[in-house]
Order: C-alpha cells, then structure tokens, then sequence
C-alpha cells in the first residue's frame, strides 16, 4: 500500500536544502535511525542537485510504502529536462560533467536500497527507496 | 450423508489403511534419527488428532494445538506432517469412492473437492506453527547477533578496541561501522584497534568493509589499527589483491596496542622499582 | 546568511552552524581565503559538528578549501565530523583523503601545531 506524503518542487537553489530536510523529517517519522536519517537527506540532496544543475525545473516526492516487516519511503525525482544520454555512464564512479566529485548517480544508489532511472529526452525519473530495519 | 459423516464412519478403516501406507512410505527414512516406537506413537497420534479434529464441529482445537506444540517442540521434520496429510488425503477419497460404487465424474470432483476442504485447514494450521516457531527463532537469533556484534572496549583513554566475531555480511558490517563510529565519539577516542582474530575468512567483501570502516574512522579524526591477522588471512589478503596499505596492521593484539600507545604519546611503566627482576623474568621466559 | 570566521594568534576558527546550501558554501569559502590573505593565518579549524548533511558537491567545495588554503601556506583541518555524515560521505564514495581531521576543537588545535612543526 503507498500513501503520497509530499511533493516538493526544485526551482531554485535554496529548494535542495528545503527537499533535504522535508526527507529528513519524513524519515524521522517512519522511524529511520539517525544514520539512515543522514543517508537518505544525502541522496535527495544528489537528486535534488542534478535536477536543478541540469534541468533547471523539477520536483521530488515522497511516498510511504506499507509493507511486512519493514516500512519504506520512496523519493522520486521527476524532471522535463533534457535527459541523460548515457545512463550507464553516470552510473559509473568518478563520472561528472559538472565539475562536481561524480559521486552522485552511483553514491546514491549505494545510500538507498533500491534504485531505478529512466531518463529518455522528454525528462528523467529517478526513484528510491529505502527500506527501516528490522 | 456429508463426507465428513463418511469419513468418521469408516474411520477404522482409514486408520489402517492410512497406518500402512505411512509405514509403507518410507517416511521412515527419518527413522535414522527417531526411534521405530517414537515413530508409531506419533503416527497414531496425528490420525487420532485429525480424526479429533473431523468430529469437532469448530476445526481448530485444544487437541490439534497441543499436537502441534508437541511436535514443534520435539522439532519433528516438517515434511513428515506433509506426507502424512497427503497420504491422509489420497486414502480418503480412495475409501469414499469405493464405497460409493456408482460414482460419476461429478461426485468423484465433488469428493475431492469436500476432503480438501476438510485436510487443508488441519494442514495449514500445523504448517503455520512451523512457521511461526521459525520466525521466533530467527529473530531471536537475529537478536542475539546483534547483541554479539560489535562491541567498543575502552582500553585507556584514546584507546579502544572493538573485537570482531563471526562472518561479517552487509547488513552487520554496517552495524559495526555505527557501532565504531557513534564510540568513538562519544569514548573520544584517538585510536581505535580492530581485532579479526574471530573473522573466520576475509574476501573482498570484508576487506572493502573493513577499509570503509577505517576511512570513515579518519575523516572523524581517529586513527585505526588492523590487529589479529593471522597468516592464512594475510596470505587470501594479498592473493586477493587487496590493498591494506593505507592504514597500519599488527599481527596481534598486543603488538597493535603497542603501537597505539606509541601513536598517543603514552608508555607502560612498571611499577616494580626492581626493574632487574622483571629483564630476569623476562629472559628466563625467552629462554624457556 | 554569512558564516563567521574567528581570528586566534596564528589561527583562524570557524564554526559551521547552519544548514550548508551551495550559495553559502561557495560565499564561505570566498571569505575564508580573503581572511587568510588578509590575516596571514597558517592554520585553520574548521568545526563540523552541527552539520548533518554533507553531499558530494559541499564535499567538494570544503575539500577545494583545504588545497586552495595550503596554496596561501595555510593548514587546514576539520574537526567534529558526526558518525552519520562521515558514513554517509564513505559510502558516496567520498574518502577526502587529503584532508586532515581531528575529533575536536582542541585536538584540531593540536594537530595544527604537529603539521606546522614539521615543515
């Protein structure tokens, strides 16, 4: 069963703080320990990054997955941008075009239990989830 | 009259024949293990149970739970409780059609149909204290795993050591890494010595965790030293191709919580003002 | 939202207290150099206990800080990096090899004076 808990649009800069601790408070409430509390503010600050580098507009939701035993909260970031031409290379660590530490893509996916990207020139999806312990 | 009616009727006869298509089975195979006579008791038993269970008009009963209890406790094999439902189930429908002589195909779908309905609650129900019974044991397992995994020793002040046991999977070398990291905070510890003496085979996987975990130690302001590698893991280590170099390692224990002490500016006096007699002690040791 | 940065003899201390977003990372790190130019510090400590995120484009503008700084003949050390956010950078893939830490203040400080004394 998923329940939407909240959509945060990235327009500008200061958004990828406002996503982060949205996901943060999120994460408290499902009752996330505090290390996984900072895993999770750290990929949406990635997501939220790579939207506003590269796709100007864009917005990050949050979804509640009730399942047995765990709970989990799924972030999807959605964007109209331009899209990433070779997805399997900014899977790679150390891969960048922004200058940054190409860290991104590839840290996320190790940061949360699951990962998905679907990127086609109409806009890129990349959605995660991370799942409470048991 | 209902199936269930006929079954109960003819329940000598189903016994027997159920009896000696169980022993026929060679479910026995478990006999290995369990004593001939535990066998038949338990065989008479669970037809009792079932044959208990079909009189009673609300399933389910006080007979069928202690049954169950019973041979979850004993850990009887579960593919016994199978087999034996099954049998229980070809055996009826067997009796029912030979006694119903001009059975069609309707009634014969419809015998299936009735005896399923009767076995698979009595079925399902045993097969579910199996299961429960696991899941408590796995997580009480689970449980004490955790409590065994990882604890921070304060040694002195600026020294702590963490001694590793067991297999280290994903989901534990993570736990460790928080273990260390929140004791070094709060212990503020300088140098933390990671004891693998207890990690029976360090692959890649253990090794990565292991440097993850002394990388993250660094990037607090703490230093930490490898201790406990025994030769077979120094030699899977460098077949492996792993490189250890970045942070130091000690054979053991003793030698590591020397060079800490080194790394923290401390030294070990002896409080014995005769230090002669420690040097004699000390020779007539390495001579022995 | 300016991050203030504290002149003691020989060093420069900061403590980072708010919620790092790229603008204010970039803005501290423009005036921490001019402070350096300005003061001729040789060392510098910078507090992180009260961050809680670090991502990797932060990760990089304070890693950039420490080259930029020992280019001026400046030390830089960071101290009070929390457990979750040193996790956090490892498992990003974010070691900061080249930059040196401390568990706190004081030890920073003691560092500092260690890696000034062997130049």
């Amino acid at each position: 069963m998923n329940e939407t808990l909240s959509s945060v649009p990235i327009r500008k800069e200061w958004d990828i703080v406002g996503a982060r601790q949205t996901g943060r408070n999120w994460a408290k409430d499902l009752g996330f320990g505090s290390v996984d509390q900072a895993r999770i503010a750290t990929a949406i600050s990635e997501l939220a990054r790579n939207i506003y580098l590269y796709a100007k507009v864009g917005e990050i939701n949050f979804e509640r997955l009730d399942s047995v035993p765990s709970i989990g909260l799924k972030i999807t970031a959605r964007d109209q941008g331009p899209g990433i031409k070779e997805v399997s290379k900014v899977m790679k660590d150390g891969y960048s075009t922004s200058g940054g530490l190409g860290a991104g893509l590839p840290g996320v996916k190790r940061l949360m239990d699951e990962f998905d990207i679907e990127s086609t020139d109409a806009g890129t999806v990349v959605t995660v989830i991370k799942w409470t312990r048991i | 009259m209902s199936m269930k009616a006929q079954l109960i009727n003819n329940k000598q006869e189903i016994l027997e024949q159920w009896l000696e298509e169980v022993e026929n089975k060679e479910l026995m195979h478990y006999s290995k293990t369990i004593s001939e006579d535990l066998i038949g008791r338990t065989n008479n038993e669970l037809i009792d149970t079932i044959f208990i269970a079909l009189e009673n008009e609300t399933g389910a009963n006080d007979e069928l739970q202690q049954f169950a209890e019973k041979i979850v406790n004993l850990g009887w094999p579960i593919g016994y409780i199978t087999e034996g439902m099954q049998v229980f189930r070809s055996v009826s429908i067997k009796t029912i059609l030979e006694k119903n002589s001009d059975a069609n195909k309707d009634y014969f779908l419809n015998v299936m149909d009735e005896v399923n309905q009767i076995v698979d609650p009595i079925k399902t129900y045993l097969i579910n204290q199996y299961s429960t019974n696991w899941d408590n044991i796995v997580s009480l397992q689970k449980l004490a795993l955790e409590e065994l995994s990882a604890p921070l020793i304060p040694v002195m002040d600026d020294i702590t050591v963490m001694p590793l046991v067991g297999t280290i999977d994903t989901d534990r070398a993570k736990l460790i890494m928080e273990n260390l990291l929140s004791g070094i905070v709060k212990h503020r510890t300088d140098v933390v010595l990671i004891d693998i003496t207890g990690v029976p085979v360090v692959d890649t996987m253990v090794a990565h965790h292991i440097i993850q975990a002394a990388e993250a130690v660094r990037l607090l302001g703490a230093t930490c030293i490898l201790v406990g590698i025994r030769p077979e893991i120094a030699q899977t280590i460098v077949n492996l191709g792993i490189d250890l170099s970045n942070f130091p390692t000690k054979s053991s224990l003793s030698k590591g919580f020397q060079t800490a002490l080194q790394m923290t500016d401390k030294h070990i006096i002896s409080s014995n003002k005769d230090g002669q007699n420690l040097e004699q002690i000390m020779e007539a040791i390495e001579k022995e | 939202m300016r991050i203030p940065i504290l002149k003691l003899h020989d060093y420069l201390l900061v403590s980072i207290q708010v919620e790092l977003d790229d603008q204010s990372a970039m803005e501290f790190q423009e005036d921490l150099l001019k402070k350096i130019h300005n003061s001729g510090a040789t060392g510098v400590v910078i507090d992180l206990t009260s961050v809680e995120v670090i991502d990797s484009f932060i990760a990089k503008v304070l890693g950039d800080v420490v080259s930029m700084a020992d280019l001026m003949g400046a030390k830089v050390v960071f101290t009070g990096v929390q457990p979750a956010v040193s996790m956090t950078l490892i498992e990003l893939g974010i070691y900061l090899k080249e930059v040196p830490t401390a568990l706190d203040l004081e030890q920073g400080l003691i560092k500092l004076r260690q890696e000034l004394e062997e130049k």
